[in-house]
């Protein structure tokens, strides 16, 4: 077990500086996920943590082992990476007992610690068939049986459930969580699904183009975005933003509709962000039918989305298409009228500018 | 349907047609040679050829009585044995390197040895053995024709080895293995399918190589394709003789690749096609 330290970290690929200068600090036991876009560099520095990428200048450090030129062999971490990456010529019990067999650990003790972790995993039943035997999820149970075998001070995941279909993914993610919770041990865990992130880590790391967004749990994230990237990334469908003009405690959209601001957002962002243009965030949930408020806006229903347990209607508000998960109860069809209103609270304004969150 | 099913049905006949063209190209000679070697030597010159005749195992007999065959036969697989041992050796890491670094150049490089004339080598090679008393040695053999099995090794594994998942090198690294450590015991098994083609198309390049042999070694170190060359005279040359020879200096290699034949097909596709 052991935290991780990370200081003004830099990685370059050519002149190309894939992650400019990065501090993080993760906890002893914690579980974090790395989250962002393709290319945001999230994989890049899972594999800086795992040694298998060298670092350009500042320092990583693993418990209180200052690690950069340490090689990945002598790091103590395991790693489950995207494609599972089994050894095809060995048996799942060969895959399993390969990195104890390199640390030189003696015979009765890496059967011992192979036949744990396939009770812990439930794949008992096909040590001794090779990987090309087996189905996806068997597969990521083994990749993750071989990391767990080790006993690592960290685990690293590289986006090991992109391969598994929908169904087994909800399975395997909750799996793992559970398993972070038995094993308590530091796990970080790459991921550019938004969802996985929420249901598995206790902090999210959001990222873009190599630089840290922001950093909290899940509800932090979700219910405070630092800035329009974090509050556009975390949330499916994403937040809708819409430009307003503010003049005191109005709101007032492109098209000219207005609308009390007061008691959409938390705290003082509305002082904060003084008189002028801003914009407004809402998440599609946080669209609320209101009949009753005179206040609500009046939006034409363009497109229906029913989900089952509610239902995504697409329309225009100020010149902007924009997405409302409302009740399926409602029942609403394309060309009907429905009155909207942001949640008391659940509001947010931005820096038009800079995409800064005003709190 | 009816056009397509005809337009298939077409096709199969002119494939089954070339192939048969193709077998007949390339068993016409070897088939000649074989019956060639049963023949007495003056129906191996004879027009027309005669196709019926009465076999004999003279040729065979002269072989054994007039030339030390059994030796020239040990020399032939001490080399290719041996070129084909240091080309695996050399040929082998130097592949996974190449496409462990994607540096690929020292491969092309051995390649464009490979494809020079071998006239080309053997002066320097000449001099330089002459120069450290190795003419006529076995390892002056071994040596030279490494040239030929070497990048034939590198070229056959090379696809094999990029074949292999970067992560499965990764992974191996991250579960403490050195590089060398990756190379065989991940590595290697990995393309053993590879290697085994590369063998055998080593072994047989190797066998058949015939310059080298001709100027670098002596009467105790010739190999069988060289040692044939001595049934052609300035005046007259011993066909039957010579027959016999290269019937039996192309057994091994007809053996050998009769045995793997489905094993060479599918390594050498498997090697050439990324997954």
């Amino acid at each position: 077990m052991a935290s991780i330290r990370m200081r003004n970290l830099v990685k370059h690929y050519g002149s190309f500086p894939v992650i400019p200068g990065l501090d993080l600090d993760i906890a002893d036991h914690e579980f974090v996920v790395l989250v962002g876009p393709s290319g945001c560099g999230k994989s890049t520095l899972l594999r800086v943590l795992a040694g298998l990428e060298s670092i350009n200048s500042g320092d990583l450090f693993i418990g209180d082992v200052r690690v950069n030129d340490v090689q990945a062999a002598k790091r103590d971490i395991a790693m489950v990476f995207q494609d599972y990456a089994l050894y095809p010529h060995m048996t799942v019990r060969q895959n399993m007992a390969f990195a104890l067999e390199m640390r030189g650990m003696k015979k009765p003790e890496i059967d011992e610690r192979v036949a744990s972790a396939a009770a812990m995993l439930d794949i008992e039943s096909f040590l001794d068939r090779r990987p090309k035997a087996l189905s996806g999820g068997q597969r990521q149970r083994v990749a993750m049986g071989r990391a767990i075998v080790r006993d690592p001070k960290v685990f690293l995941f590289d986006e090991p459930l992109s391969n598994l279909d929908a169904k087994l993914r909800a399975q395997v993610r909750a799996e793992i969580k559970a398993l972070s919770q038995k094993l308590r041990t530091t796990m970080v865990f790459v991921t550019h699904d938004q969802i996985e992130a929420m249901t598995m880590a206790d902090r999210i790391v959001v990222m873009k183009a190599g630089v840290i967004q922001q950093v909290g749990t899940p509800e932090e994230v979700y219910e405070r975005p630092e800035n329009m990237f974090v509050a556009g990334f975390i949330g499916s469908p994403a937040m809708n933003f819409l430009p307003v003009t503010i003049d005191g405690e109005t709101l007032r959209l492109k098209d000219g509709t207005s609308f009390s601001a007061t008691g959409l957002f938390a705290a003082d962002a509305l002082a904060r962000a003084s008189r002028g243009d801003a914009c407004l965030g809402v998440r599609p949930e946080h669209l609320m039918v209101s009949p009753d408020k005179p206040s609500a806006l009046d939006i034409e229903v363009s497109l229906v989305e029913p989900l089952g347990s509610d239902t995504l209607v697409h329309f225009q508000l100020g010149g902007v298409a924009c997405i409302g998960r409302v009740s399926p109860d409602l029942r609403p069809r394309p060309g009907d009228r429905l009155p909207l209103l942001p949640a008391a609270g659940k509001a947010h304004l931005f820096d038009q500018t800079t995409g800064e969150a005003f709190r | 349907m009816t056009d397509l099913a005809s337009n298939d049905r077409w096709f199969s006949r002119l494939n089954t047609l070339l192939l048969i063209l193709a077998g007949i190209i390339v068993i016409t000679p070897t088939a000649w040679m074989v019956l060639s070697s049963f023949k007495q030597s003056f129906e191996v010159t004879a027009y027309p050829p005669t196709l019926f005749f009465s076999p004999t195992l003279d040729n065979y007999r002269s072989l054994s009585d007039t030339t030390p065959f059994p030796q020239y036969a040990l020399n032939s697989m001490i080399v290719t044995v041996g070129s084909t041992s240091l080309g695996l050796l050399l040929g082998a890491p130097a592949a996974f390197v190449a496409s462990w670094t994607r540096i690929t150049w020292p491969a092309v490089v051995t390649l464009v040895a490979r494809m020079a004339p071998g006239t080309l080598f053997l002066l320097p090679w000449y001099l330089m053995f002459r120069q450290f008393d190795m003419i006529g040695s076995y390892w002056a053999l071994i040596l030279t024709h490494a040239v030929i099995t070497m990048p034939i090794v590198i070229w056959v594994l090379l696809p094999f080895f990029d074949n292999i998942p970067r992560s499965v090198y990764e992974a191996a690294q991250v579960d403490g293995c050195s590089p060398f450590r990756i190379f065989y015991r991940i590595a290697l098994p990995l393309v053993s399918s590879g290697l085994a083609v590369s063998a055998i198309l080593a072994f047989v390049f190797s066998w058949n190589y015939f310059l080298f042999s001709l100027v670098l070694s002596n009467s105790d170190t010739k190999t069988l394709i060289a040692a044939s060359f001595n049934f052609i005279g300035e005046g007259s040359t011993n066909w039957g003789g010579l027959m016999a020879a290269a019937t039996l200096i192309a057994l091994p290699p007809l053996i050998l690749a009769t045995i793997v034949q489905r094993w060479l097909i599918s390594g050498l596709t498997l090697g050439a096609v990324k997954g």
